[in-house]
C-alpha cells in the first residue's frame, strides 16, 4: 500500500547550521572541492551559493530590512528538490532516469539511465537538477529513497523533547538539531504545517504575520513532496511564488515515445531550443547580499 | 551549569547574552525551541543580530565589554520596579546578613574598600559580615567534625563559625540587599543606554520582560557562554548574573539556572578534573606555598565551618590515597609533602608564554591545545614558542602549534627547538566518559582502531609515565620520592584500561593488597573517610561507576545508562547517563520550593514537603533527612539552607569570594572606545598582564574601531579539525569580517573586498562581509563603530588556510579565572 510522504521544513525553527546540507554530502558521498582554498568567498553565510554537480541542498540566507526597531530579517531557506507531485523533469526525461516513486511519491533518480540530455534543467520550476562528471549525469535530491527503502532506522526528535523512533528518514531529517525538518505522511506534514503558521501569526510578542504555508497547493493543487512552513513572505526564500510547469513540458512529454533513446541527437536539440525559450531564469531569484 | 540543556524546555523567558547559542552549541536550540513552542520568550543581547537572533522573540544590541552595565541596569530595575522574589531573597540569599562596617566604594575612584595600592590587590575582610557570635566546632558524637577525631585522621583544628548579624526587615543600610540597591541606582537606564549603545526602548522591554520570572511561579533562564567570560572581569559577569538569577528566584527551579554552553564536548570534564593551575580535582584548591605548607594548614584553611563542605577533608584525603595508594599513611601527611605546591611563578596560560619568553620554561607538552593560534596576542606567544629548547605537541592533526616554526612571521632558520608530534586518537577511536554542561557523565565506546601510530591519551600517558618512572628507578632524580611513591596500576591484562580510572574516579574502600578486581566501590561520597580508609580521585563522580557486579562493563554502571523514561516530565531523564553530584540533575533544588517546601510552581515540582516527608523527582541537594544506625529515617523538616555548598548555606549576594569586587562594578575593557561612565576608573584595578612590554595597548585615537571576536557553526576553535573536513571548509570557506553599511561606506569597503585589519599586535588581511546585521552604536553620545571577526584559521592544514586574527587580541585577562580578553579590544580597518 503506498502513502504520500513528504519532507518536512520549517524555517522559523531553523537556525541553519547548515547540518542537513552536510548530511547530504556525507550520506550520498558526494565530494567537495580538495585543493588549497579552493572554494571561493561567497560574501554570504550561504555557501557554496547554490546546487551545484556535487551539492543537492544547501541551506539559503537572506537579509532584509524590517519594520522592527533594529531594522533586520535574516532568514533560512532550503534549497533543494521540491518532489513536486507532477514533476516537470519526470515528464520530459526521455531515459526513464527520473521518476516517480509510486510508494511515496518523491522524484526517484536512476542516474545510470540518464543519457545527460538535461531537458529536466529547463523543465524543473525550481532550477534544481544539476549535472556531474563527463556524461553530464543528473544530480539531485533523492529523498534518501535508499535509507527508506534499506530500512534505516532512525530516531527523530520533533523538537518538543519527546524522542521517538519513526520512519527511516532522510539523513537531513535525521540529522537537524533543532528539530526544524520532519518526515512522514503528506497529510500529516501539512496539517503540521497548517498547525505552525496560526501559531507563529499569532504569538503575542513577534507574531509572522506572513507566515504561510508552502508546497501543498502548488501547480493547482497537485503541490510537492516537500511542505515547507515560511515565515516570511515567499519571495524572500527565493521561491517562486506561483511556479509554473511550461506547456513545452507537455509537448516534450508527447513528443518521447517518438524520440527514445536513439534519437537523443534530435532530443538534445530541441532541448537547446527549449532551455533558450521557457528556461528558468536563475540570476533573478540569485541572492547577492553587495546588491543590499 | 546548575541545571542541565533540556531544562531550557521548562523556562517561561530565556535571555541569551555573550553566547551566540543556536550557532555554536546546535543542541541547544532544540530546548529552547521547545520552550517557546509552549509559549515561553526568548531574548537574544548581542553586539550582532546572529543566528541566535533571527530565532529569538527580542533582539537588543550591545557594545562589546559591557555585560556588567547591562545586568546592573538590570539589577536595578528589578529593585525600583519591586520585581523581586521576596520570600526566595530573604529566605535563601544572604540579603539580610550584615556586611562589616567598612565596607565600602567610591566612585571617583572606582575602587572597594580594602584597596592595597602597594600589593595591587584587595584585603577582602570589609567584604565579609558583622559577627554575631563565634561557635566552637562540634565534634561530639552526630556534630559535624565528630570524624577529625577518629583514628587515621590528621591533626587538624575545625575552624570556629562566625555566625553574621542578620536584619530580616532590612532596615539596616548594611544589610547585602541594600547595600546591593544602593550599588546599582546609579545603573538607570539612561546609563546604560548611553553605556551600552542599545536604545531605551529596547532595553526597557527586554528588562521588563526578564524581570516578570520574579513572580514565584515564573522562572527564567540565562544562557551565557564565552561572551560574558572572555573579559579582563569576565568573573565578574559571571557574578552579576547570579544575582539576577538570586534576585528574579530562578536558581534551583526548573527552566532557571545561570547556564554556561561549554562548548569543546569535554570542558565540562577538564574542569572536573581540574586542567586549571589554581584546581585541584573536584573543585578543591591545589596547594600552594603561601597558604597550605603542610596538610593541616591545608585542611585547616580550606575547610568550612558549616555546610557540605565541613567534609572536605574527607575528599581530600581520599584523593591523596589514590595517588599514592599504600605509601600514603597517617605518618607521612598522606603523602601531601610529595604533591608539588604553587610557589610565586604564575603558570596559568597567558604567563607560560611570559615564562617562555624569559627563559623560564624551556621544554613545553602541549596537548590537545593549539596556543600558537589560539591565545591572546599568538605572535608574542610564537616568539616565546622558538625560544623553546624543546616542544612536544599531541594531537589528532598537526596543528599551528605543532608546526609553529612556519609560521608567516617566523624563519625556521633561527630557530633551535627540537619539536617532536605524537599523533592521538579521536574520540571514536578510544572508550572513555564525556561530561556535558549539564555536568551529565556519559559513557563512550570505542568505534574503530586508530589510524597508524596514532594513540589514545591515556596511552600516551602511560607510556610517559613508565619510562619516566623506569629512568628514576635506575638512575634517580629530583624529587625522587613524589615520582615513585606516585600509585599508578590502571591496567588491564597489561594495558592502560580508563575503566580501572573510573573505578579510581569513582572511590572504593581501602584495603592493602586489593586490586581492581576486588575493590569494593562506593555509591556516594557520603562513604569516604578522611582516615585513609577509602580511596577517590574525584569525589563528585562518586556513585558513577559503582556497580560492583559487573565492574569491568560500562553499560552495567550508572554512567552506561540509556533509560528514555522521564517520569516527572520535566526532562530529568534519571536512568540516562549519570549528573554528578549523585545523579542531581538540577544543584539547590531546595530553592525550588517555598519556605514551607511547597514548589513555587506545582508544574515545576521537584522536592515537596507534604508535612512529615519529602517527596522528591530529583536527588535532593540538602540535607533532607538523617538515618540512624539502627536504619531508622528522621526527615528533616523545610529550613532555609537552600545552598549547603556554602559555610551560610545561603546565596552571596554581597561576596567576598573573588579576588577583584564585592559586586560586580563597570570598568571599561583594556582597549575601549570609551570612557568608564559609570566611575572614574577606566579599567579593573585587578586586571593582570597589563603591563607585559608584549601587550602593547592601543589607543582609541589610532584604533578607533571596536572589535569582537566569535566563531561559527561550520568551523571548530582553531579549526584544526573543521578545517580538514573538506564538507565544511564548502560550507565555511574563508575567514571574514563582519562590518556595518556605514563602516564600509566610510572606509570604501565593497562586500567580499579582502581588508586589512591591525593594531600594535598584529596585521591581518580577511574578506569584508558588509551587513545590516551589525550596526554603529552611540556610545557616551558619540558614534561607535563595532565590528566582529571569526577565528577559526591559521597557516596549517590541507584545504583552506589563512592569517591568525588571535593576533590582535591583547594578553589581558582576569585576576580570578586568568582567562584573556578576546571579547572586545580596538582595531583599524583599511581596504588591503
Amino acid at each position: 500500500m503506498s502513502t504520500e510522504m513528504a519532507i518536512y521544513f520549517d524555517s522559523s525553527a531553523c537556525t541553519a547550521c547548515k547540518g542537513c546540507q552536510c548530511a547530504c554530502k556525507c550520506w550520498n558521498s558526494l565530494p567537495s572541492p580538495l585543493g588549497l582554498n579552493a572554494n571561493e568567498f561567497t560574501h554570504s553565510y550561504q555557501s557554496p551559493m547554490d546546487l551545484n554537480g556535487n551539492t543537492r541542498l544547501i541551506m539559503r540566507f537572506e537579509e532584509n530590512e524590517s519594520p522592527k526597531k533594529w531594522g533586520v530579517e535574516w532568514s533560512f531557506g532550503r534549497r533543494s528538490c521540491m518532489h513536486c507531485s507532477n514533476p516537470g523533469c519526470a515528464s520530459v526525461c526521455p531515459s526513464g532516469a527520473l521518476s516517480v516513486d509510486e510508494a511515496t511519491g518523491f522524484v526517484r533518480v536512476e542516474e545510470d539511465k540518464c543519457i545527460g540530455c538535461r531537458y529536466c534543467e529547463t523543465a524543473c520550476p525550481f532550477d534544481v537538477p544539476r549535472y556531474y562528471g563527463p556524461d553530464s549525469k543528473v544530480n539531485k535530491c533523492t529523498a534518501c529513497l535508499d535509507r527508506q527503502e534499506n530500512g534505516r532506522a532512525a530516531q527523530i526528535n520533533n523538537g518538543t523533547g519527546v524522542t521517538q523512533t519513526q520512519f527511516n528518514v532522510p539523513a537531513c531529517v535525521h540529522t537537524c538539531p533543532p528539530g526544524a525538518l520532519d518526515f512522514g505522511p503528506r497529510d500529516e506534514m501539512i496539517a503540521k504545517a497548517y498547525e505552525r503558521v496560526e501559531f507563529l501569526k499569532n504569538r503575542e510578542i513577534d507574531p509572522s504575520p506572513h507566515a504561510s504555508v508552502y508546497g501543498d497547493k502548488l501547480f493547482d493543487g497537485a503541490g510537492t513532496h516537500v511542505i515547507m512552513v515560511l515565515k516570511y513572505p515567499v519571495e524572500t526564500y527565493g521561491l517562486p511564488v506561483d511556479p509554473k510547469v511550461s506547456p513545452m513540458v507537455d509537448l516534450l512529454g508527447w513528443m518521447k515515445p517518438l524520440t527514445g533513446l536513439a534519437a537523443a541527437a534530435t532530443v538534445a536539440g530541441l532541448g537547446l531550443s527549449f532551455l533558450t525559450g521557457i528556461g528558468y531564469k536563475r540570476d533573478t531569484l540569485h541572492y547577492d547580499e553587495k546588491k543590499h | 551549569m546548575t541545571g542541565h540543556w533540556n531544562d531550557f524546555k521548562n523556562a517561561d523567558v530565556l535571555l541569551t547574552c555573550g553566547s551566540n547559542n543556536v550557532e555554536n552549541h546546535p543542541e541547544s536550540a532544540r530546548w529552547v525551541r521547545a520552550a517557546c513552542d509552549k509559549g515561553a520568550i526568548s531574548i537574544v543581547v548581542d553586539p550582532r543580530y546572529t543566528r541566535s537572533a533571527a530565532v529569538a522573540d527580542v533582539y537588543c544590541p550591545i557594545r562589546p565589554g559591557t555585560d556588567i552595565t547591562f545586568w546592573g541596569g538590570l539589577i536595578n530595575y528589578i529593585i525600583q520596579n519591586d520585581k523581586w522574589q521576596k520570600e526566595y531573597v530573604l529566605t535563601y540569599t544572604n540579603a539580610s546578613y550584615l556586611v562589616h562596617e567598612d565596607y565600602s566604594f567610591d566612585v571617583e575612584t572606582g575602587l572597594f574598600s580594602g584597596w592595597d595600592e602597594s600589593k595591587q590587590k584587595y584585603v577582602t575582610t570589609s567584604w565579609g559580615y558583622q559577627e554575631e557570635e563565634s561557635v566552637a566546632p562540634n565534634t561530639g558524637t552526630g556534630g559535624a567534625f565528630a570524624y577529625v577525631l577518629k583514628p587515621g585522621t590528621p591533626e587538624f583544628t575545625p575552624p570556629h563559625k562566625e555566625v553574621p548579624r542578620k536584619d530580616m526587615t532590612l532596615t539596616d543600610p548594611n544589610c547585602s540587599f541594600n547595600i546591593l540597591k544602593e550599588h546599582y541606582s546609579r545603573y538607570d537606564i539612561e546609563t546604560v543606554t548611553k553605556v551600552c549603545g542599545m536604545d531605551a526602548e529596547t532595553l526597557e522591554q527586554v528588562y521588563s520582560l526578564y524581570a516578570s520570572t520574579g513572580a514565584p511561579e515564573k522562572v527564567g533562564a540565562i544562557l551565557y557562554a564565552l561572551g560574558q567570560t572572555q573579559h579582563h572581569y569576565g568573573s565578574q559577569n559571571t557574578r552579576a548574573m547570579c544575582l539576577v538569577q538570586l534576585l528574579l528566584g530562578n536558581i534551583g527551579v526548573p527552566g532557571g539556572s545561570v547556564n554556561a554552553l561549554r562548548g569543546e564536548p569535554n570542558v565540562q570534564g577538564a574542569t572536573d578534573m581540574a586542567m586549571l593551575v589554581y584546581d585541584f580535582p573536584g573543585y578543591m584548591k591545589w596547594p600552594t606555598v603561601a597558604s597550605h605548607p603542610t596538610l593541616r594548614a591545608w585542611l585547616e584553611h580550606e575547610t568550612y565551618a558549616d555546610g557540605y563542605y565541613t567534609n572536605k577533608p574527607k575528599f581530600f584525603i581520599s584523593a591523596l590515597k589514590e595517588w599514592y595508594g599504600e605509601h600514603a599513611t597517617v605518618d607521612n601527611d598522606y603523602g601531601y609533602d610529595w604533591l608539588p605546591k604553587i610557589g610565586s611563578t604564575d603558570f596559568t596560560t597567558m604567563s607560560t608564554f611570559e615564562q617562555m619568553d624569559a627563559g623560564v620554561i624551556k621544554g613545553y607538552f602541549c596537548w590537545g591545545m593549539n596556543p600558537a593560534n589560539s591565545t591572546a596576542n599568538t605572535k608574542f606567544a610564537r616568539q616565546a614558542l622558538s625560544k623553546l629548547e624543546w616542544l612536544v605537541a599531541v594531537d589528532w592533526v598537526e596543528t599551528e602549534t605543532a608546526c609553529f616554526w612556519r609560521a608567516p612571521d617566523l624563519d625556521p632558520a633561527e630557530i633551535q627547538t627540537e619539536c617532536y608530534y605524537l599523533p592521538a586518537a579521536l574520540i571514536y577511536e578510544k572508550m572513555g566518559s564525556i561530561s556535558n554542561s549539564g555536568r551529565w557523565i556519559q559513557w563512550r565506546y570505542k568505534a574503530l582502531d586508530p589510524v597508524d601510530e596514532a594513540k589514545p591519551d591515556y596511552e600516551i600517558c602511560d607510556l610517559l609515565w613508565s619510562e619516566i618512572t623506569r629512568l628514576y628507578r635506575e638512575e634517580g632524580g629530583p624529587c625522587a620520592e613524589a615520582i615513585l611513591n606516585v600509585k599508578w596500576d590502571y591496567h588491564r591484562d597489561g594495558k592502560i584500561d580508563p575503566r580501572a580510572v573510573s573505578m579510581a574516579l569513582n572511590g572504593y574502600k581501602w584495603k592493602d593488597g586489593a586490586d581492581w578486581d576486588s575493590r569494593e566501590l562506593l555509591s556516594t561520597f557520603g562513604d569516604l573517610g578522611a582516615d585513609g580508609s577509602t580511596a577517590c580521585a574525584l569525589w563528585i563522580y562518586s556513585g558513577f561507576w559503582a556497580n560492583n557486579d559487573d565492574r569491568w562493563e560500562a553499560a552495567s554502571q550508572k554512567v552506561g545508562g540509556r533509560a528514555l523514561e522521564d517520569p516527572s516530565g520535566l526532562g530529568l531523564y534519571p536512568g540516562w547517563a549519570y549528573a554528578w553530584p549523585l545523579n542531581r540533575r538540577i544543584l539547590y533544588n531546595r530553592a525550588s520550593a517555598d519556605a514551607e517546601g511547597k514548589p513555587w510552581n506545582p508544574e515545576r515540582n521537584v522536592v515537596e514537603w507534604t508535612g512529615s516527608e519529602w517527596v522528591t523527582n530529583d536527588v535532593p541537594d540538602f540535607g533532607f533527612k538523617t538515618t540512624a544506625a539502627d536504619g531508622t529515617v528522621t526527615w528533616t523538616p523545610p529550613n532555609n539552607k537552600a545552598f549547603m555548598m556554602l559555610w551560610e548555606q545561603n546565596a552571596r549576594l554581597v561576596s567576598y569570594s573573588l579576588k577583584d569586587a564585592p559586586l560586580p562594578e563597570h570598568y571599561e575593557p583594556f582597549e575601549s572606545p570609551a570612557d568608564n561612565a559609570l566611575n572614574k576608573r577606566q579599567n579593573s584595578p585587578m586586571i593582570q598582564f597589563a603591563d607585559h612590554p608584549s601587550v602593547k595597548r592601543g589607543d582609541r585615537s589610532e584604533y578607533p574601531i571596536a572589535v569582537t571576536t566569535y566563531s561559527v557553526v561550520e568551523m571548530w576553535q582553531t579549526g584544526s579539525q573543521t578545517r580538514g573536513c573538506p564538507a565544511l571548509v564548502e560550507a565555511r570557506p574563508e575567514q571574514f569580517i563582519e562590518m556595518s553599511v556605514e563602516l564600509a561606506e566610510e572606509k570604501g569597503i565593497q562586500n567580499g573586498d579582502t581588508v586589512r585589519v591591525w593594531n600594535n599586535r598584529g596585521d591581518v588581511k580577511l574578506s569584508a562581509f558588509v551587513t545590516r546585521r551589525i550596526k554603529p552604536l552611540m556610545v557616551n553620545g558619540e558614534l561607535c563603530h563595532v565590528v566582529g571577526m571569526i577565528h577559526h584559521w591559521g597557516w596549517a592544514g590541507m584545504y583552506s588556510t589563512a592569517d591568525t586574527v588571535n593576533d590582535l587580541a591583547p594578553n589581558v585577562g582576569d585576576p580570578n579565572s586568568y582567562i584573556p580578553e578576546f571579547k572586545a579590544f580596538l582595531v583599524n580597518v583599511e581596504k588591503a
